[in-house]
């Protein structure tokens, strides 16, 4: 064990790349808080480099005023909410199905759901496009909705979770002459629960922050997301709207997440490592 | 028993969703593939579309006069080479599982057999943006993968104590992660400015002269590269934690006890013990940036003169600025087949006994 000299040591070392690892979204945030007429002459106008000086809250009062972040954000809450739903449904209860239940098949389904892991979204969006085009469902809620549901990692973390229950909860209750269905209603989904939590937050991070497939689908302003909005004044950020209030929609976008985060941290890290390469 | 009717209630929401959204279109996609498929003339007429065969595949990745030599490109082979010998030399002496072995020779006679295909004497390939665009998405996972790997390892191996302070300075690094691609590129972008840019404003406070990051052709993709590690750091270093966690104290204490203490223990106990997490890390990491498209599209568009192009972009212009469906779904089926390898390879060594 490490002598606690030693420790403290070791604490103030790790301090100063964690800071440096924190500069950039701080500096965004410093920025979001300086007036843009100081800042189309110069972002060297602050104390130690990241104190805005002088401050003003009037970037982010104009974006409500002016700008359309409040409408790609509220679609942004609408697209994220409703894909977690549809994902937390589906997905649990075919994993509990695929964990559970006896039934024909069962083994060549469990191998014929799990292997879409290996589709990466870049192999299937051109015929997603293509589809969702002859249905004349672009620019819609349910055109950035539905692909994501397809995405069998949930089912994955689900059919885990319940096969990890011990098996005596579902016996005691069958004892008691109650339905499978029932028993997945009453007993198994309360148990879920933290399970079900970090898949919906899973969820959740890869809606809010997904920007491949809302690209090629959301083409009309009104149902932009969050990410379409933030890289559409990317491409012009010095002409149209003005340094400080991009960067002010930047930290808008960045809220829920970072909120998420710091309040379910267990569940946002656990979430994270599960499905590292779908997020 | 069986509770069929029960499990077909429960299961036929996500099969019916999964094969509308993923197994149908997977497979439209090489349905796509094998014609010629104008975005915009098919959309005003359903039948302006042609069955080409294999057609696509060539115009992409073939050409004309094309010849295979054991060094016709000597960077790709001879990494090759060494990738193959180095699999060899790690397999013998036991420093490595099996499977990482043969994964990493795999790796090689895949970089010996592709990379040998040249133009030969008047001859060209069809698309000459294809191998050039497949080589900087490679370049930019080479890069990233070690910065993101060495950088989490190091980090987890010094952050793994259940401390307040500790769990704070945990909490920090992983803040990045939850990021969306968009506010990483928003913020890297002027981060990078040569004008306004934080580091910019620092150098100039040094002396020294701004860097144009984005438009310099040597340093484009060391900026997508840093805005990367800095943006994929989180799930690396959680990996890792968890990998020491599964170290038992006892190695330490024994180590301890011969004076094998600090950066001693680290190499010869936490290394050894950490090889299956490393493996997994990589494997991870190379499925995760092989699809970079938001930093590239976001912070270079490709560019200076297609230095930073990488695959998933250059497919989504193909597709969809080009109009080209056909080959854009040859050059998808392609990344499916790279990305399915190394996902069976993860599966493999995630179901590796410990």
């Amino acid at each position: 064990m490490m002598a606690s000299r030693g420790y403290t040591l070791l604490v103030i070392a790790l301090s100063i790349p964690a800071f440096l690892w924190l500069v950039p979204t701080l500096w965004m945030l410093s920025l979001s808080f300086q007036p843009n007429d100081v800042l189309a002459r110069t972002t060297s106008s602050t104390a130690f480099g990241l104190v805005p000086l002088p401050f003003t809250a009037q970037n982010y009062a104009d974006l409500f005023a002016f700008g359309q972040t409040p409408w790609w954000f509220l679609n942004s809450i609408i697209v994220a909410a409703g894909m977690t739903l549809g994902v937390l449904t589906v997905s649990t209860t075919a994993g509990y199905a695929l964990a559970r239940l006896e039934f024909p098949c069962k083994r060549t389904i469990t191998v014929l759901c799990l292997i879409g892991l290996m589709v990466p979204e870049q192999a299937v969006f051109i015929p997603l496009y293509t589809m969702f085009a002859d249905l004349g469902w672009h620019n819609s809620y349910h055109a950035l909705i539905l692909p994501r549901m397809a995405v069998p990692i949930g089912v994955f973390l689900m059919m885990q979770f319940f096969r990890a229950i011990p098996r005596d909860i579902e016996e005691a209750a069958r004892l008691d002459g109650v339905g499978w269905l029932r028993i997945f209603w009453y007993v198994m989904l309360p148990l879920a629960r933290p399970a079900m939590m970090t898949l919906a937050i899973l969820t959740f991070l890869y809606a809010w922050n997904d920007y491949l497939w809302p690209l090629v689908s959301a083409q009309q302003r009104e149902y932009f997301t969050i990410t379409l909005g933030l890289a559409s004044i990317q491409s012009n950020f010095a002409q149209s709207e003005g340094l400080g209030r991009v960067m002010a929609s930047g930290v808008i976008a960045s809220l829920p997440v970072v909120i998420l985060f710091l309040i379910f941290q267990r569940y946002v890290v656990q979430a994270m490592t599960v499905g590292g390469s779908k997020g | 028993m069986t509770q069929t009717p029960a499990a077909w209630v429960l299961l036929l929401p996500f099969l019916a969703v999964y094969a509308l959204f993923l197994v149908y279109p997977f497979f439209r996609g090489i349905w796509i593939s094998l014609h010629d498929w104008n975005l915009l003339a098919v959309a005003f007429n359903p039948d302006a579309k042609s069955f080409v065969g294999f057609e696509n595949y060539v115009r992409v990745m073939w050409g004309r006069n094309i010849e295979w030599g054991p060094l016709s490109r000597p960077l790709v082979q001879g990494a090759g080479y060494l990738g193959v010998i180095a699999a060899a030399g790690l397999h013998l002496t036991g420093r490595v599982t099996r499977v990482t072995a043969i994964g990493l020779a795999v790796l090689g006679f895949l970089a010996i057999g592709l990379g040998g295909f040249a133009p030969g004497e008047g001859g060209r390939w069809y698309d000459r943006r294809f191998w050039p665009t497949v080589g900087n998405t490679v370049l930019f996972v080479s890069l990233t993968v070690p910065g993101v790997t060495l950088s989490a390892m190091i980090l987890a191996a010094a952050l793994n104590r259940e401390t307040r302070a500790m769990s704070v300075l945990r909490t920090l690094f992983f803040l990045s992660q939850v990021l969306s691609v968009t506010v990483v590129t928003l913020v890297w972008q002027i981060m990078f400015s040569p004008r306004q840019g934080l580091i910019a404003n620092i150098t100039q406070t040094l002396g020294g002269t701004p860097i144009t990051w984005l438009t310099d052709e040597r340093f484009a993709m060391a900026a997508i590269v840093i805005a990367t590690i800095w943006w994929s750091l989180g799930i690396a270093m959680i990996l890792f934690l968890a990998g020491l966690q599964d170290i038992s104290r006892d190695l330490y204490e024994a180590a301890a006890l011969d004076n094998c203490t600090g950066a001693r223990a680290f190499r010869h106990i936490t290394l050894p013990n950490l090889k299956r997490t490393i493996t997994l890390v990589v494997i991870l990491q190379i499925i995760l940036h092989f699809q970079v498209f938001g930093q590239s599209h976001l912070m270079t568009q490709g560019g200076p003169n297609d230095t930073t192009q990488v695959l998933v972009r250059y497919i989504y212009q193909t597709g969809f600025r080009d109009s080209e469906l056909g080959r854009a779904s040859a050059m998808a089926v392609f990344l499916f087949v790279i990305m399915g390898s190394f996902s069976v390879i993860q599966f493999i060594i995630g179901r590796e006994k410990k």
